[in-house]
């Protein structure tokens, strides 16, 4: 004689109504599920190779006008121009370019053939915290003068692909760069030195050649006037670059912004977009779906009506007249997760192949079954609440 | 609990009605543990809404009932499910058992809460009822005067304080109704309880201690 109770409430229950409820659910949680997976995997896409978390900049320059040119220092950001910008939704965080104030000469030797290039040459420095060279021996001790710089990884297609093939010089590899004999030779205040240089990365955020910030303080106080000047360049830390609200801005305030990480931004907003349009079509499906469950539910307690407040006149509290139907939602809803994570799960190993060409590092699936898992806790909840009150709402017979 | 006092209480549905003679309706009245009470009514004076309002799965009443000074209105769920299994024992009129269950079935639904029996003893019960052999029959199937007894040894399947028996003999013969009377006399006895007991015509078999008429 167990579960007598389950014998007397199991009454009415309605199949069919259950399984299309199940259906539905499960369809919606899946498109939520894979959707959130899907934008997780596609997403590193848009992202640098070199940044390790996900993160978006773009670097702007005012707009050199003819007008603008002759009123003077107008190509400069000064502090108010700077602090607005901050102040903006979109930006997360400024950095700015601190240009050299003195004249360099690069001297790099080619090699066994004895040639030498020599060329006028330029430094800026950025706040490291920008800088997608990971592990790069980015210090400058002025007691052994070596100068680490990163340069724009065009450069060296430039000279690989253009200069290089047509001059009969030596290809040069990523790996061979830091082995090549670099100075530097710096001139200003009268001060006349040269310095050994190395280069310890390639950016393919930053189009120039940096140096650290420490050693750029440091030349321009040798060299220069102190450095303390308005940046020219500014580079920022935008939530979703491709944000209309950013290119208004810019535009409104004539700046200019550099580089095509702007496209494959747009790009990822659109993606951002089109995922949440998705996962929006898999939540309404899923809530349709739990008010279905809750009709259910309802009509199931409405035809056991008598039953129930049977059972409470026995002395059985409404917890545990509700047990029964709160085991059974927890049992159908727990199956409809589980079985979502395994359709998605399986949809994953379709199409992670069509995307094996970007070479996407292993993302975990975590994020998106936590999704499912909150979702399905979020209707449970709901399912189990609404049992509840229904079954307490039983306990007075009103004339 | 000892007592459970009735202060002017009055169903809504005779608010503002010629109040008609009453013992019980618009009254002090109380039910003193260990004692037996008839009362004794006609068909709607609120017989039946009387025990609804002391079993507490009704309220549409004006004045106050209290156990051992508490407002009834004032208990929880839980002080009420608590008092479901241990201080009153109710027989409802209409019984309510569930059809689809077998006679044992009902009773063990009430006596697995309480676990007042054993199985031993319940089937005893049955036996002494002359329903022995309709142990596993569905109530469904049984006729009214077998759903009686049923529903009988299914009251008695907790310990109380107060027997509250709806017209317990209705459907019973005198024969019949001899023996609820000593089950009910010796399980009341044994626990020091009240009987309260409503009436049509066919009273339940017993000396009572005071006689009221609704």
């Amino acid at each position: 004689m167990k579960n007598l109770l389950w014998k007397l409430l199991r009454k009415h229950i309605s199949p069919a109504q259950l399984i299309g409820f199940s259906i539905a659910n499960l369809v919606g949680l899946t498109i939520v599920i894979l959707a959130v997976q899907f934008y997780n995997d596609v997403k590193p896409v848009f992202n640098d190779d070199e940044s390790f978390i996900r993160k978006d900049y773009i670097v702007i320059t005012r707009t050199v006008t003819g007008v603008g040119a002759m009123m003077g220092n107008s190509s400069e950001f000064d502090d108010a121009a700077i602090a607005d910008i901050e102040a903006q939704p979109w930006c997360r965080k400024v950095g700015r370019f601190t240009n050299s104030e003195f004249s360099i000469y690069a001297t790099v030797g080619l090699g066994d053939s004895g040639r030498a290039m020599r060329s006028q040459f330029f430094f800026e420095a950025i706040p490291t915290d920008f800088i997608d060279v990971a592990d790069a021996d980015w210090e400058f001790d002025p007691a052994h003068p070596e100068v680490p710089v990163i340069v724009s990884r065009d450069y060296l297609s430039l000279y690989n692909f253009g200069f290089a093939a047509t001059q009969g010089l030596p290809r040069i590899s990523e790996g061979q760069v830091g082995n090549i004999p670099l100075a530097f030779t710096f001139s200003g205040n009268g001060i006349n030195e040269v310095m050994p240089g190395r280069i310890v990365g390639f950016s393919n955020r930053l189009n120039t050649v940096i140096v650290p910030e420490e050693f750029m303080k440091w030349a321009n106080q040798r060299y220069g006037n102190g450095g303390n000047g308005n940046p020219l360049r500014l580079i920022i830390e935008v939530n979703s670059p491709g944000d209309v609200k950013i290119e208004q801005y810019m535009a409104d305030h004539r700046y200019d912004v550099a580089g095509d990480k702007n496209q494959s931004s747009k790009a990822s907003y659109f993606l951002t977009v089109i995922v949440s349009i998705v996962i929006a079509v898999g939540i309404v499906i899923s809530l349709l779906s739990f008010f279905v469950l809750m009709l259910s539910i309802y009509l199931l307690l409405q035809k056991n009506t008598q039953r129930l407040r049977d059972l409470l006149l026995l002395g059985y509290s409404p917890a545990q007249v509700s047990r029964s139907y709160v085991i059974m939602v927890l049992a159908i809803n727990g199956a409809v997760l589980i079985l979502a994570i395994v359709l998605m799960l399986i949809a994953r190993a379709h199409y992670l192949p069509m995307l094996e060409a970007f070479e996407l590092p292993r993302v975990s699936v975590l994020p998106a079954i936590i999704t499912g898992f909150v979702i399905m806790a979020l209707i449970t909840i709901g399912n189990i609440i609404a049992i509840r009150r229904k079954v307490a709402s039983l306990w007075l017979l009103t004339k | 609990m000892q007592q459970i006092n009735i202060n002017n209480a009055l169903p809504a549905v005779f608010a503002g009605r010629e109040p008609e003679p009453s013992q019980v309706w618009q009254c002090q009245l109380t039910f003193q543990r260990g004692k037996r009470y008839l009362i004794v009514a006609d068909s709607g004076t609120g017989k039946s809404s009387l025990c609804s309002y002391i079993y507490g799965y009704r309220r549409d009443y004006s004045g106050i009932i209290d156990f051992d000074g508490t407002d009834t209105r004032m208990l929880s769920i839980p002080q009420w499910c608590e008092l479901r299994k241990q201080s009153l024992a109710y027989l409802p009129q209409e019984m309510r058992l569930f059809p689809e269950l077998t006679a044992l079935e009902n009773v063990w639904l009430k006596n697995q809460l309480t676990n007042h029996k054993t199985r031993e003893e319940i089937e005893n019960l049955f036996e002494v009822m002359g329903i022995a052999d309709k142990l596993h029959s569905p109530v469904a199937r049984l006729s009214i005067g077998q759903q009686q007894r049923v529903a009988i040894v299914r009251t008695l399947c907790q310990p109380a304080d107060f027997f509250i028996l709806d017209e317990p003999v209705s459907h019973l013969d005198a024969d019949n109704n001899k023996i609820v009377a000593g089950l009910f006399a010796d399980a009341a006895a044994q626990m020091g309880a009240a009987i309260v007991v409503t009436s049509v015509g066919n009273h339940l078999a017993l000396n009572y201690d005071v006689e009221l008429k609704l």
